[in-house]
């Protein structure tokens, strides 16, 4: 077998030889590059190339996954075979259906300006070096640097066949400031998506100065401001707080596989299943939230999803009313509505799952200013940094990095000490009154779902966003 | 062992070792599988089939690299040596290499760690997931859900500065949720070990357990708020508790995330908390005869009667304490892409206690036995403020009845939930699932004075 297109292809032909009545192959190839440093000094350095071919068989209404890496026509003959033998086994009584047939064909890539696989291991060096003098002063950073480049292939026995390729500049640093008041920790990503031009786009190198000169000022000054435990107040939140709102509580709830209990023992199911798409209210009119993995320079782009699905926006939640879930062909089907591209696989040994891209807040009609103006007695919460939320993703928490109290409509000089909203989804959301005009996509992440576990790089984001009466669940 | 795996090795190490100072080449051919399940029926079957090649190598003094790529022939080796070989040589030198094992030794054999009937076992797999299934139904779900993983691996390694060794292994990761038609009654079962083949009644069971505890938590109400004992299953015991000996590790202390940085000798636990690191624990999943450098495996008390006694280490690390390596080396990920070694827990095993699980929920206060957790983050890793949300049965204990309840979450300190253990179970079992990545031999055991927390709309 020549390559890993050829092999790709030579499974789909063996697989229906097997009387499979769906195949699919993937061929991935995946660059990763990397460094890593603790309080500037470098620790680690290392290349992970990695490639392979995961192919999804639908047999006698049951579904079976093969991964193989070497490629080699007997491992693909024997792997595909045992994992036919074992999907038929699996005696399914529902068969699955994936609806319509997809024969799309296309190619599509993350714009790259200065692709990553050119950029030298010194000139990766030099960014880092002026990443980790941007820290310095702090009692403790680490950062990790890994510019990656996936490549896909993807055909099917329906005649699909798409090519992709991300490119991610993959970003993080561990922060520790320390005080007198003791210390405060926050895990920042950094992530880019595109070309080694993103760093001078995005202002990288003053953001992190900037941010770490923040976490400081948080370990220096923040105090708990006990009023604010003695009755509802108002909050304010920033763009990144927004992401992982949108991304926690409405994204994850919207995912068609957990509404209808496929992720059951792992990642949860969903609050949305007891709810009436187009009907059931779980927010204020002020809340839309959608999802849009057409957004360029993204982590969550892409052109058409891993299941061959042209790419396009989907509206979760209308003026506070769900709308949407997030649907692959599978789940599509299931729901009536057919796929909306959001089935994603993080490699080629994984299957492809319905996740999310990227997750945003719609923009309101405000400026920051406005939202603040309006509030008597509050907290603006610009950053987060502990946060958890249940597996139907109805009770959530979020701890303040950064927050200060809001007094008589301004944001005053007192920092608050981890100010914690502790709430249900339906609470949240239902106290959205207003979400400013401000839209940044101020939070990427890598979203970890299924199992084996699959992280995808995903963005999120919003405009900053007005809570109204909200009662802490603890400060300081 | 294959000869393809040691050939492959052979002529990475023969080769590197004329490139570079050291060299460590380790080929890893695995064969796994897992059946998933919901809505009590079989979603998917999957196979996979990989041979890795992992390599570390030092250059130019302290200059070190890594790598892990597929490999099948010598050319894919030469490859991946020298992408390695002249990747590493454009690094600076690592600030945490301070050597690597330098003699050849005997390993001790790691027995009860391979299934010699695994491979019909993986393919009658799909059948016992139906039984598991039938068995929490039978106990009183109403959907079941859950997945088991199997796992072979065969393993070579080399040093070119002498250590070499094979190893197989086999494993599997049995989780099972059942829940009632609301989305609020479920109940949870696990079962992991070796030998697949000889525990698919203990599999069953997990199933019928997961079923009961979600008949019992039937009814369940709104937790009230505040500071209460906890007593908590091997699971949540695994993912809170096991936490902190994990953290015994000077490289997590030295990024400043660990809260046992500077508590050497310090008593912080009672007295009847003793941990070790086990490498050679006959059935864990993490049991290794030698470490990533060629270090035979070993036993380590981290924890010894409340004392923190040990960090784990490997060579450079314990040449930068001046201590001696426990032999806990790993090729650590740093991010996507960087790697090295480090040290690493292998199965990290809790003295077992004597108390009767009835016994320890034989209480005069207050008392909500959590049987699930997952989702756990922290405020402060190196303070140990965090939290975790229960998740499926948790009951109430109170007055002498038994009440479940729900939507609430432990908001807490780890070293203060550690100190404030006053009963062990006497229910040692091995916990290694989705929340616990290392394996952990934990006893339930009861916690005075946890904070809870719930929405607050």
């Amino acid at each position: 077998m020549k390559n890993g297109k050829d092999l790709a292809e030579y499974s789909i032909k063996y697989a229906m030889d097997q009387n499979c009545d769906f195949a699919e192959a993937r061929y991935v190839e995946d660059l990763a590059r990397g460094l890593a440093y603790r309080n500037g000094q470098p620790v680690s350095g290392g290349m992970t190339p990695t490639s392979g071919i995961g192919v999804r068989v639908l047999v006698e209404g049951c579904m079976g996954f093969a991964a193989f890496d070497r490629l080699e026509t007997e491992l693909a003959k024997r792997t595909i075979s045992t994992a036919i033998k074992m999907a038929k086994n699996s005696r399914r009584k529902e068969p699955i259906d994936l609806g319509e047939p997809v024969t799309n064909k296309a190619k599509w890539k993350t714009e790259a300006k200065r692709p990553l696989q050119d950029v030298s291991i010194d000139e990766m060096m030099e960014a880092a070096d002026e990443l980790n003098k941007r820290m310095e002063g702090l009692s403790s950073y680490i950062l990790t640097l890994n510019p990656r480049v996936q490549s896909k292939y993807y055909i099917t026995s329906e005649g699909a066949k798409i090519e992709g390729e991300h490119s991610y500049l993959l970003m993080s640093a561990i922060l520790t400031a320390t005080s007198t008041r003791g210390s405060e920790q926050r895990y920042l990503d950094m992530t880019l998506a595109g070309g080694w031009e993103r760093i001078d786009e995005s202002n990288l190198y003053d953001m992190l100065s900037d941010e770490v000169d923040r976490l400081k000022q948080a370990a220096e000054r923040a105090v708990a401001v006990k009023e604010l435990m003695d009755q509802p107040i108002d909050m304010v939140v920033g763009q990144e707080v927004a992401g992982i709102i949108a991304h926690e509580n409405v994204g994850h709830p919207s995912e068609g596989d957990r509404i209808m209990g496929r992720e059951g023992a792992q990642a949860g199911e969903s609050f949305w299943r007891d709810l009436k798409m187009g009907e059931s209210r779980v927010g204020s009119e002020a809340v839309n939230v959608s999802e849009d993995p057409t957004v360029p320079k993204t982590s969550g782009f892409y052109g058409y999803d891993d299941e061959g699905v042209k790419a396009r926006k989907r509206e979760l939640i209308k003026e506070g009313i769900i709308n949407e879930p997030l649907l692959n062909r599978e789940f599509g089907t299931k729901f009536g509505r057919g796929s909306n591209a959001a089935a994603r696989a993080s490699g080629y040994n994984r299957e492809p799952i319905i996740r999310m891209a990227n997750t945003y807040f719609e923009p309101g009609d405000y400026s920051f200013e406005e939202l603040v103006e309006g509030v008597k007695l509050g907290v603006f919460m610009r950053s987060f940094k502990e946060w958890n939320i249940d597996d139907r993703r109805f009770q959530s928490k979020y701890t303040g990095s950064e927050a200060y109290l809001i007094k008589n409509g301004e944001v005053t000089d007192t920092m608050v000490k981890r100010p914690i909203m502790e709430t249900t989804s339906v609470g949240l959301l239902t106290a959205v009154d207003a979400v400013s005009r401000n839209h940044t996509f101020e939070f990427p992440g890598t979203c970890g779902k299924s199992d084996p576990m699959q992280g995808v790089p995903v963005y999120a984001g919003g405009g900053e966003i007005r809570f109204r009466s909200i009662r802490l669940g603890g400060v300081g | 062992m294959s000869e393809n795996l040691k050939s492959l090795v052979d002529h990475a190490v023969d080769m590197g070792k004329k490139k570079a100072d050291a060299i460590i080449a380790r080929g890893v051919a695995s064969s796994d599988s897992q059946v998933r399940f919901s809505e009590s029926r079989i979603d998917i079957a999957k196979k996979w089939e990989s041979q890795n090649l992992e390599i570390f190598i030092v250059v130019d003094g302290a200059k070190t690299g890594a790598t892990v790529r597929p490999a099948s022939t010598k050319k894919d080796v030469e490859k991946a040596v020298n992408d390695v070989v002249s990747f590493s040589r454009t690094l600076p030198d690592s600030m945490f290499y301070a050597g690597i094992e330098e003699e050849a030794k005997r390993y001790h054999e790691a027995p009860g760690n391979y299934d010699t009937k695994i491979d019909q076992f993986t393919e009658g797999s799909t059948e016992v997931v139906n039984s598991i299934i039938a068995a929490a139904l039978d106990e009183g779900a109403k959907r079941v859900a859950g997945s088991i993983m199997v796992t072979k691996t065969e393993t070579f390694f080399r040093s070119s500065l002498g250590p070499e060794g094979s190893s197989k292994s086999t494993g599997f990761e049995l989780n099972v949720r059942a829940l009632q038609d609301e989305l609020d009654y479920s109940g949870q079962g696990l079962r992991s070990g070796t030998i697949p083949s000889a525990e698919k009644d203990e599999m069953i069971k997990a199933g019928a357990k997961a079923g009961r505890l979600a008949k019992e938590a039937v009814g369940a109400v709104q937790g009230e708020p505040g500071v209460y004992d906890l007593v908590l299953t091997p699971t949540v015991a695994a993912s809170v508790i096991g936490d902190v000996p994990t953290r015994a590790n000077p490289f997590v202390a030295m990024i400043g995330l660990s809260p046992l940085q500077d508590k050497m000798g310090e008593q912080i636990a009672p007295d009847m908390i003793t941990v070790h690191d086990d490498s050679l624990l006959t059935g864990g999943m993490g049991t290794t005869s030698f470490d990533w450098e060629g270090t035979p495996g070993k036993k380590t008390t981290i924890i010894e009667r409340g004392v923190l006694k040990s960090f784990l280490h490997n060579t450079s690390t314990a040449r930068m304490f001046e201590t001696e390596t426990t032999g806990s080396s790993r090729l650590a990920s740093v991010g996507m892409g960087a790697r090295l070694l480090l040290p690493g827990a292998s199965n990290i095993v809790f003295e077992n206690g004597t108390t009767k699980v009835d016994d320890l929920l034989d209480v005069d206060r207050p008392t909500i036995h959590v049987t699930c957790n997952w989702y756990s983050r922290f405020q402060n890793a190196q303070t140990g403020d965090f939290s975790t949300i229960p998740r499926d049965a948790m009951f109430l204990h109170q007055k002498g009845e038994k009440k479940p309840i729900k939507n609430m979450r432990i908001s807490d300190n780890t070293m203060r939930m550690l100190a404030n253990i006053d009963a062990l179970g006497n229910d040692r079992t091995q916990v290694y699932w989705w929340e616990v990545r290392t394996p952990t031999l934990i006893p339930s055991m009861r916690i005075r004075d946890c904070r809870m927390t719930a929405a607050t709309q």
